[in-house]
């Protein structure tokens, strides 16, 4: 608004000099007008300047046309810029208005217009003159922004909430603008082929009519989608006119002399010197400050020097805070002075400078000084800072927490081995006889806890003087246990190795079953705790089923089928040797155990697919296959010390059937991937389980299916675990890296209580031989001892 | 400590001389005496042989000092213990230990459990009294093999005892022992116990063994045996657990049990068929005692009434041997393999107890005793599975292990258990006086748990030294008697 009628006068220059087609001539006319009445002083040179001064003294002129203007403005309320909006003229045509119009316009101009006159004088109704101008052609630089105003009210709605309508919204009269009227469908289908020129597929929302652009709206466009100055004759970077330049013109601007008062001395000068001088000779001033007077300056100055933080509070470290690592202290190498061990030698150094600076180990070069004053500036200062810097700003710091916990205190409380004996700890005799490994050992005989009922028989035989091995050389032999003297032997296969030796667990019989291949040996051994009355007791017992079956009692077995286990005896040689009866089954037999009462043994021949697990019945000489299928190899079986129990354990699990109903009552998961052995608690409630993945598991059969404990005390697979039967809380397992581990085992008697369980010994001896180690062990029926059977060929005594 | 005085050459120390034995007091006034502090054992033995002392020529004597044997100058012995130069020490002089010496091994075909010997000062040599020929000594040894060798002093076997088939045991022997000059009895693992009769007609004439008596009754091996030829006892320990009195006459002895005899029942398996026939008897007793193999019984010195048998089941029992029942029990704590009692001037003996726990103990049977277990002897690394007593003194013993050693004890070297040592014995430790090994094993290397080297039994003499038998087949002789001279 406020440039408004400068650009309309421009505007009328440019219509102006675009009627005329000469534009000097204009120009000039212009120029002696405005010299004529304004400033005389400044020589205009050039017609730009003259350009430039006619503006300015239009805007000066114009100043008061816009006070006049908004003069008018407040008396009047209808806007003056009726000039701008076309229709409004058309519409509008107020005599007043233009009179009030009319003193904005410059008397100039209307000078000029004098000459080229842009309207016509008509006469209005009350017959006094009245100025009709021509339309104002609104060209690109035409400031008339009220030109394109809207026409059409509605405001920034669709379009298409008027599609129901004839109009298409309101103009500013609040008068219906009606739809233009549009072709049929096939003209907009041809419209839509021929395609028009400017042609945009958009509806102005004003008009209601397509709207089509120009082309130089188009081409105001393109050159906006460019990013180049809309206009096209603009140049925004246009060569810099020097004005004023330090060129020394011909002709100065001035020629006047230098005044005089350039060479005479200030008055006014001389009289702040004066001041000065005097204020000096009276002391007011003085070249110093007196002492006590800058003291107290300074001691005011420090005063003033106050303390940032001296409100601060020291607070706790906010608990996110991670302060900034620290950096290594400095080294020896770090010295201005280092010893001489840590300069480097002419390698290190060319390597050190041969190495991309990234790749170094070290910053810098251990460099020696003989004094402080010759070390050099530090080249590399900034960079550290900057690195270090960067470290700490980029480097991310997590909080980690730390637990402050003495870790010995979250170890069990376990009482020390010395409180816990006895139990074995060193070899006492040495069994050697066996050629290759000793498979099996067992001490005469397994003692169950009936065997204190047993003890009240009259024969009151003793246990735990005779060890039976089995070899690997097919030899089954007996020894005194502790001079370690043979008093026994046999061959019973000169190929198949004896796998297990089990002494049968009663009394009134000294029975000794041993297997060989597919056939399981029941024996007598020559003892010295063979009495006759005992070998002949032994002999019945063993011969006692060979009656039953001719009596044929037996069930006969189907016929076509092989019948799970022949009994026979097994020839003369070996019966003159005391071996009196075998039993024939359909795989090599690994595994013998008896049942605590000696009527029936069990074996287990991991390679017997459905048969691998038979139970014998001495009494008939009856072999019998419990288990139609088994989920898995089974590995080992055991009979529950005091319950008809029976455990079976294949490869991955413990089954626990109940051989009087006849059903399956627990399985027991201890998650080894490979069970080697089992071994039930003499209490029965408590089973330890070995591996060959290396682990030794507790079982609380009472409690979980899981194990209760994993001990994993071995590098190599577990070959045996083996409760003491005799009273002691002991066990121990065998590993295939030669040792025995034995364990303090204590099953209390309240079952609320955890069994105690400790490590205490590592039994070492055996020599590993072939990746085997210790094979079997058995524990002595009273004392602390228990034998060992290796892969070395010995079996050991340990007490 | 003046330790300037300790440098000096001629420092002094005061000691006072005591002892316990009777015949070698020294006059009250010459106990104390100014020796030099560089004096060891012997030359203060010598100082106490000279003339001024106690004239007694050249007996070899020890001197305990506060109960161990010094074994370096007093001077250093002063310095490890921490004492000053100007301490007044009191030494105890006893009559030397001298180190046995190997005199002879007799060689074997098989192991050899046990040893006895014949000699004019041995029980048999006194029990048979005159008609023991002085010179003649004898030396019986018990083999795995079944066999009875009895061997003269230089080494040549005299006589072997027949096989099985001739009326020797027929199986190993755990044990044997004279009863006298021509009488001997062996046990073994036949369950049988034989009494034979020797008979030995001088230097170059023939001797011969014949069985006169077999005694059935123990159900398993019989693994020890002790003998009084007075009262013609034998007592027995057996691996069933009990403990048998047995007569060596036919006459009095009782019927055995037949379904004992070994022909009791006629089985397929091969019969040991003798063509000798001897009388079979029964036991006097047949005491069933203990719940584990017994594993020895000795007759108590003094009063052949009474006997003390041990088990593996840890108890020390003491029997009356009129009645055949148990007078006491003791529990020890752990399995015992060996038992000797040890005269004592004052009434019971003392029982030194061999255990499987590798140590000595040696306890007081009697029930009035306040501590039972009086002292306890450590350094086997072994089962003890034989002890033997000093023949002629009241203080030392020579056991034998399975860690194959012999190892000589003296009793009146001890001192109190430290704390650490509590474990299996109680009151006060001693270590061994001596230590000798099989001579067989010298110079090879040891083996773990005395492999190739157990010894299995030992007997001490005052003529012949230290018999000692074992797993190498040998009985091997070490000079004994100069080990406490008289």
């Amino acid at each position: 608004m406020k440039s408004k009628p400068v650009e309309k006068k421009r505007k009328a220059r440019d219509e102006e000099s675009d009627s005329e087609s000469d534009d000097e001539l204009g120009n000039g006319l212009f120029d002696g007008v405005l010299e004529a009445s304004e400033d005389e002083e400044d020589y205009i040179p050039s017609d730009e300047i003259d350009d430039g001064d006619s503006e300015s003294e239009a805007s000066e002129g114009s100043e008061d046309t816009e006070e006049e203007d908004d003069d008018a403005l407040l008396s009047d309320d209808i806007p003056s810029d009726v000039e701008g909006d076309d229709e409004m003229g058309k519409l509008s045509k107020g005599a007043e208005e233009l009179e009030i119009t009319e003193p904005g316009v410059d008397p100039k101009p209307k000078h000029q217009e004098e000459e080229h006159r842009n309207y016509r004088i008509e006469k209005d109704a009350n017959g006094g003159e009245r100025y009709i101008y021509d339309e104002i052609d609104p060209v690109y630089d035409s400031d008339d922004s009220d030109a394109q105003g809207p026409v059409n009210t509605i405001g920034d709605i669709p379009l298409s909430f008027y599609d129901s309508y004839p109009h298409i919204g309101y103009d500013i009269n609040g008068k219906k603008i009606m739809r233009p009227a549009t072709g049929d469908a096939l003209q907009s289908l041809l419209d839509t082929i021929e395609v028009p020129k400017g042609w945009t597929g958009l509806t102005d929302v004003n008009t209601g009519n397509p709207l089509n652009l120009t082309q130089e709206e188009l081409e105001l466009v393109r050159r906006v989608q460019h990013g180049l100055v809309p206009d096209e004759g603009y140049d925004p970077y246009p060569d810099t006119v020097e004005w004023f330049t330090s060129k020394q013109e011909t002709m100065p601007l001035s020629a006047a002399p230098e005044p005089k008062r350039r060479f005479l001395p200030s008055k006014n000068e001389a009289k702040q010197v004066m001041k000065l001088v005097r204020a000096i000779r009276e002391g007011r001033i003085l070249p110093y400050k007196p002492p006590e007077e800058r003291e107290r300056e300074e001691e005011e100055k420090e005063e003033v020097q106050f303390d940032l933080w001296q409100d601060e509070e020291p607070a706790a470290p906010n608990p996110m805070h991670i302060p900034a690592p620290k950096l290594p202290p400095p080294g020896y190498e770090m010295s201005y002075n280092p010893p001489e061990e840590y300069l480097p030698t002419k390698e290190e150094r060319e390597e050190w400078e041969k190495t991309d600076p990234e790749d170094r180990e070290k910053e810098f070069l251990p460099q020696k000084y003989n004094s402080l004053r010759k070390v050099p500036a530090w080249g590399t200062l900034v960079k550290e800072r900057f690195e270090r810097c960067m470290d700490l700003y980029l480097a991310p710091r997590v909080r980690k927490n730390r637990l402050n916990i003495d870790p010995n205190s979250l170890l069990p409380k376990l009482p020390s081995p010395a409180e816990l004996k006895p139990f074995p700890t060193v070899v006492q005799t040495i069994f050697r006889g066996h050629e290759g490994t000793v498979r099996s050992v067992a001490i005469d005989p397994v003692s169950f806890p009936c065997s204190n009922i047993c003890m009240t028989n009259a024969d009151h035989q003793q246990t735990g003087v005779a060890l039976a091995t089995g070899g690997s050389d097919g030899t089954v032999r007996v020894w005194e246990l502790l001079t370690g003297r043979q008093v026994w032997s046999v061959r019973l296969s000169s190929e198949d190795p004896v796998y297990a030796v089990r002494w049968r667990p009663t009394k009134d019989a000294f029975i000794l079953a041993a297997s060989a291949g597919e056939d399981v040996f029941l024996m007598v051994p020559t003892h010295s705790s063979v009495t006759p009355t005992l070998d002949q007791a032994s002999r019945d017992v063993l011969a006692a089923g060979f009656g039953y079956a001719t009596n044929g009692q037996q069930p006969a077995a189907a016929p076509g089928k092989e019948p799970a286990g022949k009994w026979a005896r097994p020839g003369t040689k070996l019966e003159d040797a005391g071996v009196l009866v075998r039993v024939t089954v359909r795989s090599a037999v690994k595994v013998i155990t008896w049942h605590r009462r000696g009527d029936h043994f069990a074996t287990v021949s991991p390679e017997g697919q459905r048969s691998s697990v038979a139970i014998h019945t001495l009494s008939k000489h009856l072999t019998q296959i419990p288990f139609r299928k088994l989920h898995g190899l089974a590995q080992t079986v055991v009979f529950h010390p005091l319950k008809p129990l029976f455990f079976v354990a294949t490869m991955r699990t413990v089954r626990c059937y109940d051989l009087q109903k006849v059903e399956l009552v627990k399985i027991v998961q201890p998650g080894a991937k490979w069970i080697s052995s089992l071994d039930i608690h003499s209490g029965g409630d408590h089973l330890i389980v070995g591996s060959y993945d290396r682990r030794l598991l507790w079982h609380d059969l009472d409690l979980s299916n899981r194990p209760h404990k994993t001990m994993r005390f071995h590098p190599k697979a577990i070959r045996a675990v083996r409760y003491h039967k005799g009273g002691l809380p002991l066990f121990a397992d065998t590993s295939d890296d030669g040792t025995l581990q034995i364990f303090y085992g204590k099953v209390p008697n309240d079952q609320l209580e955890s069994p105690t369980i400790v490590p205490v010994k590592q039994l070492k001896g055996h020599k590993v031989v072939n990746q085997v180690g210790v094979v079997d062990i058995d524990w002595h029926p009273r004392e602390p001892w228990c034998v060992s059977a290796g892969a070395d060929g010995t079996a050991r005594l340990w007490m | 400590m003046d330790e300037p005085m300790n440098d000096a050459p001629g420092a002094q120390v005061k000691v006072t001389f005591t002892t316990n034995e009777a015949d070698l007091q020294l006059p009250e006034e010459k106990r104390q005496l100014l020796v030099p502090a560089d004096i060891r054992r012997y030359g203060l033995s010598r100082i106490l042989n000279s003339d001024l002392m106690l004239d007694s020529g050249s007996i070899p004597f020890d001197f305990l000092v506060n109960g161990s044997f010094l074994r370096s100058s007093l001077e250093d012995y002063l310095n490890s213990e921490g004492l000053s130069l100007e301490t007044n020490l009191t030494l105890q002089y006893v009559r030397s230990l001298i180190p046995p010496v190997f005199e002879a091994s007799f060689e074997h075909d098989d192991w050899v459990s046990s040893v006895d010997v014949l000699t004019s000062t041995s029980p048999a040599g006194r029990w048979s009294g005159d008609n023991f020929s002085r010179g003649q000594e004898r030396i019986l040894s018990a083999s795995y093999d079944g066999l009875l060798r009895i061997w003269n002093a230089s080494g040549e076997v005299l006589v072997t005892s027949p096989s099985a088939s001739h009326g020797g045991h027929s199986a190993s022997i755990k044990a044997a022992k004279f009863i006298s000059s021509s009488q001997l009895a062996s046990t073994g693992m036949d369950r049988s116990i034989r009494v034979w009769k020797y008979t030995d007609s001088g230097a170059s004439g023939q001797a011969e063994l014949k069985p006169t008596l077999e005694l059935y009754g123990h159900r398993a091996s019989v693994d020890s045996l002790e003998v009084d030829g007075p009262s013609k006892r034998i007592l027995t320990a057996s691996a069933d657990g009990s403990v048998g009195l047995w007569s060596t006459s036919k006459s009095t002895s009782p019927e055995a049990d037949p379904s004992l005899l070994p022909n009791a029942h006629t089985s397929k398996r091969r019969k040991i068929t003798s063509s000798i026939t001897t009388p079979q008897r029964g036991p006097l007793f047949l005491m069933q005692i203990h719940n584990a193999p017994a594993t020895a019984a000795v007759f108590d010195p003094r009063d052949r009434t009474v006997g003390y048998s041990i088990s593996q089941d840890h108890t020390v029992k003491t029997l009356d041997l009129t009645t055949g029942s148990v007078v006491a029990n003791l529990t020890l704590s752990h399995s015992l393999l060996s038992l000797c009692a040890i005269p004592r001037s004052g009434g019971a003996p003392l029982l030194a107890v061999g255990t499987s726990a590798r140590h000595i103990t040696l306890v007081d049977p009697r029930a009035s005793a306040a501590t039972t277990s009086v002292m306890t002897l450590r350094g086997h690394t072994n089962k003890v599975v034989t002890l033997a007593a000093n023949p002629e003194n009241e203080y030392s013993l020579v056991s034998g292990s399975h860690d194959g050693t012999c190892r000589i004890w003296d009793l009146r070297s001890i001192r109190p258990a430290s704390g650490g040592e509590t474990e299996g014995g109680m009151g006060n430790v001693s270590e061994p006086v001596y230590v000798f090994e099989r001579e067989s094993r010298a110079g090879k290397k040891k083996t773990v748990a005395g492999e190739g080297a157990k010894v299995f039994g030992v007997v001490w003499d005052k003529e012949l030294g230290i018999l000692s038998g074992g797993e190498d087949k040998k009985v091997q002789v070490n000079r004994g008697r100069d080990v406490v001279k008289e």
